[in-house]
């Protein structure tokens, strides 16, 4: 099946396989692939597949698609090509990679699936103004639209479903205690303790993780970034 | 409705067993457990187990909170730390994973469950003076309070501070225009100087609060902790109840 990995200025932010005959890209949500920034259009583009050929076609877009650098108003589509859009780039594989983890070793950078968690990485207005306001460490999450944060300024941070935990997340299978932020050291430690539910970092589940600034933190539905403040 | 109420049992499986059995010829409807199921005693999966099996609600006790590495247990006394340390490496991501899911503390109409005190619970607050009884009528939203922590059963009535305690020994008809802590003992390591188990029933119509003292194997549980090596002064107090 064919493959498309959606970055947003280098950093990996999607990662589609689809068996759909034909996917659609723009700014709006009812598109397949959503790209919210301005210089996407509304309706950007499509991508057709047929036997195994793809072929990306503009739909009159305002600011155009570009194929390996090339403006282009159709094009068949070969195997890592790159198809420029703003400022987003949306790498064609006419194979789903076997490696499971191609997205992250692509160039060491993560691989998301969510709009939120895109909205996330991309929101960093938000995060400079909470760490000017809050010098130490954060986890900004999401709760519909507003975005929370929470201060890590304790030696365990407790994540999940009960009243009493310090950072509430959703999900059917998560845990009352889900998960736990363990500072040591200026070291912080994510770790996964119930069973049922699962607690990611940056797509991957994970036991036990060593956070680093930016990280997307992933309990059950919930999504969460990592803000390592000065301390 | 007939409610049974159980609380630090500390790894102690004859006692826990014991008092199950016993609650059956009770008829209960409903058997709840205020936290501390491990610690201590040689056999804390297989009481997580039984207590996950056999309660409705399963709260946390400041052991379990210890256990999920949610608090240091520096403030731990030599034994309980060697015994906390003992007890992590006995337990499987299962049994972890049960703790994750017992609560801090449940309200029910007007009871109140928790494992230490209505005041600030995660901080493991003892109620034996009349001061910390004062503290924790001033958080508490309900008109009875259960809950265990100290392994001593014990009434405070928020008119009267202590109440006698020999009215503790049976059984006790609260008054509805007052409000209680209802401490309702240790099923595994009493320390009242009584070595039985213990543990309480309440009727939730007719009110009256029951506390029940069950005998049991002390000494098999005694000689499972000394096999286990774990520190000989935690296997001497069971057969004192202190």
């Amino acid at each position: 099946m064919p493959e498309i990995i959606v970055k947003y200025e280098d950093k990996v932010i999607e990662r589609i396989v689809t068996e759909k005959k034909r996917i659609s890209i723009g700014r709006t949500n009812d598109n397949d692939i959503v790209l919210e920034n301005r210089a996407v259009s509304r309706k950007h583009a499509m991508i057709e597949f047929n036997n195994n050929a793809a072929v990306v076609m503009d739909n009159e877009s305002l600011n155009g698609v570009f194929v390996n650098n090339r403006k282009i108003s159709e094009e068949v589509l070969r195997d890592k090509d790159i198809i420029a859009i703003g400022k987003y780039s949306l790498i064609y594989h006419s194979e789903t990679s076997q490696d499971h983890d191609a997205g992250a070793s692509f160039d060491g950078t993560m691989v998301l699936t969510t709009k939120r968690q895109k909205k996330l990485l991309e929101n960093n207005k938000v995060e400079k103004e909470m760490l000017a306001k809050y010098g130490g460490s954060l986890l900004i999450g999401e709760e519909n639209v507003d975005f929370s944060e929470y201060r890590i300024d304790r030696d365990v941070t407790t994540i999940g479903k009960a009243k009493f935990v310090h950072v509430r997340a959703r999900g059917f299978l998560l845990s009352g205690i889900q998960a736990k932020i363990v500072e040591e050291n200026g070291i912080f430690t994510l770790v996964n303790l119930g069973k049922r539910g699962k607690t990611r970092v940056n797509g991957e589940e994970i036991d036990r993780c060593i956070l680093k600034n930016g990280d997307i933190i992933t309990v059950g539905k919930s999504t969460f970034k990592f803000v390592e403040g000065a301390r | 409705m007939k409610l049974a109420l159980i609380s630090d049992i500390h790894g102690n499986l004859e006692a826990l067993t014991a008092v199950l059995e016993d609650i059956d010829k009770q008829q209960v409807d409903k058997i709840h457990c205020l936290g501390d199921v491990i610690g201590y005693g040689s056999e804390p999966a297989a009481c997580l187990e039984l207590v996950n099996k056999t309660c409705d609600i399963k709260l946390m006790g400041n052991h379990e909170y210890v256990l999920l590495g949610l608090e240091s247990p520096d403030n731990y006394t030599h034994v309980a730390r060697i015994s906390a340390e003992w007890t992590q490496g006995r337990l499987t991501d299962r049994d972890f994973s049960l703790i994750t899911d017992f609560e801090m503390d449940r309200s029910l109409d007007n009871l109140y469950l928790v494992h230490a005190s209505p005041f600030e619970p995660e901080r493991w607050h003892y109620i034996l003076s009349p001061e910390e009884a004062a503290q924790a009528f001033e958080r508490l939203e309900g008109w009875l309070c259960f809950h265990g922590h100290s392994h001593i059963p014990l009434i405070f009535s928020e008119a009267h501070d202590r109440l006698p305690r020999e009215r503790v020994g049976h059984s006790f008809l609260p008054d509805s225009e007052n409000r209680y802590l209802v401490n309702i003992g240790s099923v595994g390591q009493p320390r009242d100087n009584d070595p039985r188990a213990c543990y309480v029933t309440f009727d939730t119509e007719g009110g009256e609060v029951t506390y029940h003292r069950v005998e049991y194997d002390i000494e098999t549980a005694q000689s499972k902790m000394a096999q286990a090596q774990l520190p000989e002064m935690l296997i001497d107090r069971l057969a004192v109840g202190r």
